[in-house]
């Protein structure tokens, strides 16, 4: 589709007016002494209870309800009390994305997006034979004969080549986990908030080399749930609304199990068209972007975005992470919240709560001067996928 | 040193002459007839055209490293690695009788089977004593 005919129709639509979630460090600290506080319907119902109040509004106006992945629908309603009008079971970036296009339809007015997962106390596998997803995700099945049994293993594969190609050396790949850990240490919320060096990254041991420990995301029990309704209603309300101004998705699953648009492309394809789609929905550009936040299971995903979002050119995030910066102390600040690196692991989830927090402007000490828009990114799960906040 | 344990491969309706011609030492991959490309992994039905008409062709085992890691956690560590092969594909795969911290991106490297507890045929990879190999995948657009 060339550019004039993508369709602008949900830009300043609707927006978030309410999020909330669980207590990640306190059921972190539990979990790790051997407790469940919650099973996953519990961290989502928590985290639906906080976003409430935080919209200051009362249960019974939700007619619409996305439950996210480990969570069944049906379930999840019940647990929760809800008799939707409207629903869909998606991911935190598919579900935005659904709830925009319900709203903008008119099949409901208010939607409650909720997640929770127990995936540390329940020891949940994300590679390996019994991969979670089964033939959703075939390649760890498939190629597990061969050891190939964890996402740490494709990531490593992709930075290697992507080194290799470009030039980025593993100091440059550190200056990710470096600068969240600095956000993460000023955000209360946040699992681990102790600084870590350039020297420490390098000090620490290889899980699949080149990618280090401090390359690899948390895994922890938690819950987090947004509250959307149309921009106009939201306005309305009891906080300043954060407004989607642009969605994009394009998928990439037709080599997905021999793994070769991560591998081959770094999801290049996808995130060009997504880049055309978001930033023309919205009608701005990576130069008017306050901050961004990007889905980091891996630090890798960092540079891979900058690239293919146009923040630098390809082959040039070495030279923007040395010359610009990704921290709140120098450049354009990335994952200001710690991400899933160091704040916690609630699969894209929380990085949209702390996109609505920046331009709600209540970050405190972490806060991103003047923030105007936030860019959100995503590129995992045979998907790339950005949406764009602002007023 | 630990020996290593192969988690078993699990033959489909798609894959059960694979894992058969591998059990006899062939190495075959899937090519479409009606558009002429190769694809790994072997599918019964070609994932650029959709047709249904793929056939089966033993490969000639050479092969490049596209990209690679070594599982330093695993006991005993082992190279993962992405081999283009000549007929097209790039397949995940192992890099064995190595030295792992010997190897290169580009390196040319040819089949060698390795056999599980239970007597499956994996096919991997040992390099070519030659060097000088042109990396298909370097003269990608």
């Amino acid at each position: 589709m060339s550019k004039s005919q993508l369709s602008k129709a949900l830009s300043g639509v609707a927006a978030i007016a309410g999020v909330g979630h669980s207590d990640w460090i306190a059921d972190y600290a539990a979990v790790r002494g051997g407790a469940k506080p919650h099973d996953s319907f519990g961290y989502g119902a928590i985290a639906l209870k906080r976003a409430l109040e935080d919209a200051g509004i009362d249960k019974s106006e939700i007619d619409g309800l996305v439950s996210g992945p480990p969570t069944a629908h049906e379930r999840m309603c019940e647990v929760l009390g809800i008799d939707p009008s409207w629903g869909a079971q998606a991911d935190a970036m598919m579900g935005i994305q659904a709830a925009a296009m319900a709203i903008h339809a008119g099949m409901c007015e208010v939607v409650a997006l909720v997640y929770g997962n127990d995936q540390r106390s329940a020891a949940v596998n994300y590679g390996g034979s019994n991969a979670a997803g089964g033939n959703a995700f075939l390649s760890y099945i498939y190629h597990a004969p061969w050891g190939f049994t964890s996402q740490g293993a494709l990531y490593a594969i992709m930075l290697r080549r992507f080194m290799h190609d470009t030039g980025f050396t593993e100091a440059d790949m550190g200056q990710v986990a470096v600068a969240q850990r600095l956000h993460a240490s000023l955000n209360p919320h946040a699992i681990m908030q102790k600084r870590v060096t350039i020297e420490d990254y390098l000090a620490t041991n290889y899980v699949t080399e080149p990618l280090h420990l401090l390359d690899y995301c948390l895994i922890n029990d938690g819950g987090v749930a947004f509250i959307m309704m149309s921009a106009e209603r939201a306005r309305r309300g009891k906080r300043k609304p954060a407004v989607i101004h642009g969605i994009g998705r394009h998928d990439l699953s037709r080599e997905a199990t021999s793994l070769a648009p991560r591998l081959t492309n770094f999801y290049r394809p996808a995130q060009a068209k997504v880049a055309e789609q978001v930033f023309n929905m919205a009608g701005v550009g990576p130069k008017d972007m306050s901050c961004l936040q990007i889905y980091d299971s891996f630090s890798v995903h960092i540079p891979l975005a900058l690239e293919g979002y146009g923040y630098c050119g390809y082959g040039e995030a070495a030279k923007f992470l040395r010359e610009t910066g990704i921290s709140l102390e120098r450049g354009l600040p990335v994952n200001t919240s710690g991400g899933h690196l160091s704040e916690s692991y609630m699969q894209g989830w929380n990085h949209q709560v702390e996109a609505v927090r920046q331009i709600r402007g209540e970050c405190g000490d972490r806060q991103v001067p003047d923030c105007r828009y936030v860019h959100y990114s995503s590129d995992v799960a045979g998907k790339a996928l950005s949406i764009i906040y602002g007023h | 040193m630990n020996e290593r344990v192969f988690i078993e491969p699990q033959p489909s309706a798609e894959t059960e002459a694979f894992w058969h011609a591998a059990g006899e030492g062939r190495f075959l991959v899937k090519r479409c007839t009606a558009c002429g490309k190769a694809h790994w992994y072997p599918r019964s039905h070609c994932p650029f055209c959709a047709s249904a008409d793929t056939v089966w062709e033993e490969a000639s085992g050479e092969g490049v490293i596209y990209s690679y890691s070594v599982m330093r956690r695993a006991k005993p560590p082992y190279v993962m690695a992405y081999v283009t092969l000549a007929e097209g594909p790039t397949m995940m795969t192992n890099i064995v009788d190595c030295d792992p911290d010997g190897l290169s991106i580009g390196d040319a490297v040819t089949l060698r089977f390795v056999t599980t507890a239970e007597g499956a045929a994996l096919p991997m990879f040992a390099p070519k004593a030659a060097a000088g190999v042109v990396d298909p995948a370097e003269e990608r657009p």
